[in-house]
């Protein structure tokens, strides 16, 4: 069993729901953000506006290099795949932040949780999150695929990427259904179903990191080669997918 | 426009060197010098010069690193994962060396001459030398950054804390010590070619790498960190040097004073060296960016 992710960037819409959704499953500080949407709306003379959105988070790579190079072992990967920070055991030495390509890690400094009104008392939120999701200081952080649901849907008997009980956030509150969520082992899941029929591609193949998220589109803005010469693509037919 | 630079364009990290981070510039440099002036020590059989360096790799480099860190009082954890990490591997060369070097650098005082010190020594020399060449490899190991990813950067750095560990035994023997002068400055120099060379190669390397990496070599020359690169690097580490290598070579003697100068001159542009090689890591853009961004 491998969690993954499917992106349809022709359907995302832009609204922002997944990083707000995000945030308040996991209360994160106010100076993090666990998935980002980036939207590139150049606006030059003569040129016709393309607008591309990429949602983005931590790609739970398969060999993942923050796990390699984390020296105390804060950072592992847990059988079904999904990269995950143990912050009692994490020093601060930012080696993972700057060992991921994706740039998906962050650095929770003092300045980032300064709470989203600094002149005032925190609200009752952010003081509920400060018990319920503690996030430490001096520590680094990442999206880990919401795996305590995941964890407590399972011990329910329910099936992450179908129940929403068991399913991301960010998943769940998608009104576009851009993300899909699954097992990447399961050729009948959602997710190996619409890698396999929309040639999904992953982000930077070349580091040979295999990103457990796939981005699938009508055409592919900003991306050099063809769906055909990607390497998920070639992987995917050499596995008889 | 709305958009995430890091997506789209070259980023640079920052982490590893602005802020905080500048204590992390600082236990690379001091780190490789300590290493560096330990094994030079031992060419000479200087006890002084394995003294100092032991305390410039257990108290700077030591507090810098520490001071680095997010939750300094875990320090211990770092060694927990040497067989894949090199911060944890390099963690383990400084606590063998710091505690192998203080028992040899004891005995040596109490019971000079005798096996023991022969045997910590050779045991405090290797990993001096994992003292001095861990901090490449912890950069090199770095995929995600072209300009570090290179094989040359773990022999730049020892070989830099090796040149100013030759510059410090000199100001060592120029305190009084009992240094051979001539063979400090003859290594001096000959290192000082040597890591000019690979200053050279390794930007050149860099350079054909792909795109990153000529980004990376172009903004050292033109950049936001140029004034480190031209006047820390080479007007400061080896201009100046070299002057002053080339003058002595030719005059066969040289000023106390102009030796100092010399060798200060080495260390900030060693400093400068490690400085530039951070600043200008920098990461590929998420996506290719479109040729109507490029411009």
């Amino acid at each position: 069993m491998r969690w993954g992710m499917v992106v349809d960037l022709s359907k995302c819409v832009r609204c922002y729901g997944c990083i707000v959704a995000c945030r308040i499953e996991h209360f994160l500080p106010s100076g993090i953000d666990w998935p980002r949407l980036v939207a590139v709306e150049p606006d030059i003379d003569g040129v016709m506006p393309v607008v591309s959105t990429y949602p983005v988070r931590c790609n739970q790579c398969d060999d993942a290099p923050c796990v390699n190079v984390c020296p105390t072992g804060a950072t592992y990967k847990r059988d079904d795949g999904i990269v995950a920070v143990d912050q009692n055991k994490c020093v601060g030495c930012r080696y993972c932040v700057i060992s991921c390509p994706y740039q998906n890690r962050k650095f929770l400094s003092k300045d980032k949780d300064k709470g989203f009104f600094p002149k005032y008392e925190r609200t009752d939120f952010e003081k509920a999150g400060k018990k319920l999701y503690p996030h430490q200081i001096g520590t680094t952080e990442k999206c880990n695929f919401c795996m305590e649901r995941i964890d407590a849907g399972l011990a329910r008997g329910l099936k992450p990427g179908v129940d929403r009980d068991a399913t991301p956030a960010c998943v769940n509150t998608c009104q576009a259904r851009a993300l899909t969520f699954g097992d990447l082992d399961d050729p009948e899941s959602d997710v190996s179903r619409l890698i396999r029929e929309r040639n999904g591609f992953q982000l930077h193949p070349e580091f040979g990191t295999g990103p457990a998220i796939y981005y699938v589109d009508k055409e592919r803005i900003g991306c050099t080669e063809t769906p055909e010469e990607s390497e998920s693509h070639k992987t995917l037919v050499e596995a008889g997918v | 426009m709305e958009a995430h630079e890091w997506m789209i364009k070259p980023t640079y990290q920052t982490e590893w060197i602005d802020r905080r981070g500048i204590f992390l510039w600082l236990a690379l440099y001091t780190g490789g010098l300590g290493g560096g002036l330990y094994l030079v020590s031992l060419f000479f059989n200087n006890l002084p010069g394995m003294l100092t360096g032991l305390l410039i790799v257990a108290v700077l480099k030591g507090s810098f690193h520490i001071a680095f860190l997010g939750k300094p009082l875990r320090f211990w954890r770092i060694m927990f994962r040497p067989q894949t990490s090199w911060l944890a591997r390099g963690f383990i060369f400084v606590v063998l060396f710091v505690g192998s070097a203080t028992i040899q650098v004891v005995l040596s005082y109490l019971v000079p001459g005798s096996v023991w010190v022969l045997l910590f020594k050779i045991a405090a020399g290797v990993m001096a030398f994992g003292v001095a060449t861990y901090t490449g490899f912890v950069l090199n190991n770095v995929k995600a950054v072209s300009f570090w990813n290179s094989p040359l950067l773990p022999l730049l750095f020892v070989m830099c804390g090796l040149m100013g560990g030759f510059g410090l035994i000199t100001l060592i023997g120029v305190l009084g010590a009992d240094i051979n002068m001539h063979i400090a400055e003859t290594g001096s120099r000959w290192l000082l070619i040597i890591n000019v060379l690979l200053i050279v190669v390794y930007l050149w390397t860099a350079m054909r790498r792909d795109d990153t990496g000529k980004h990376s070599v172009i903004d050292q020359m033109r950049g936001k960190s140029s004034f480190a690169f031209w006047g820390g690097v080479v007007v400061l580490g080896i201009v100046v040097p070299l002057i002053i290598a080339v003058f002595s070579y030719f005059s066969g003697e040289e000023a106390s004073s102009v030796l100092i100068a010399g060798v200060v001159c080495e260390i900030m542009g060693g400093m400068a060296l490690r400085y530039c090689i951070l600043k200008a890591g920098i990461y590929k853009p998420l996506f290719s960016t479109p040729s109507y961004l490029q411009a």
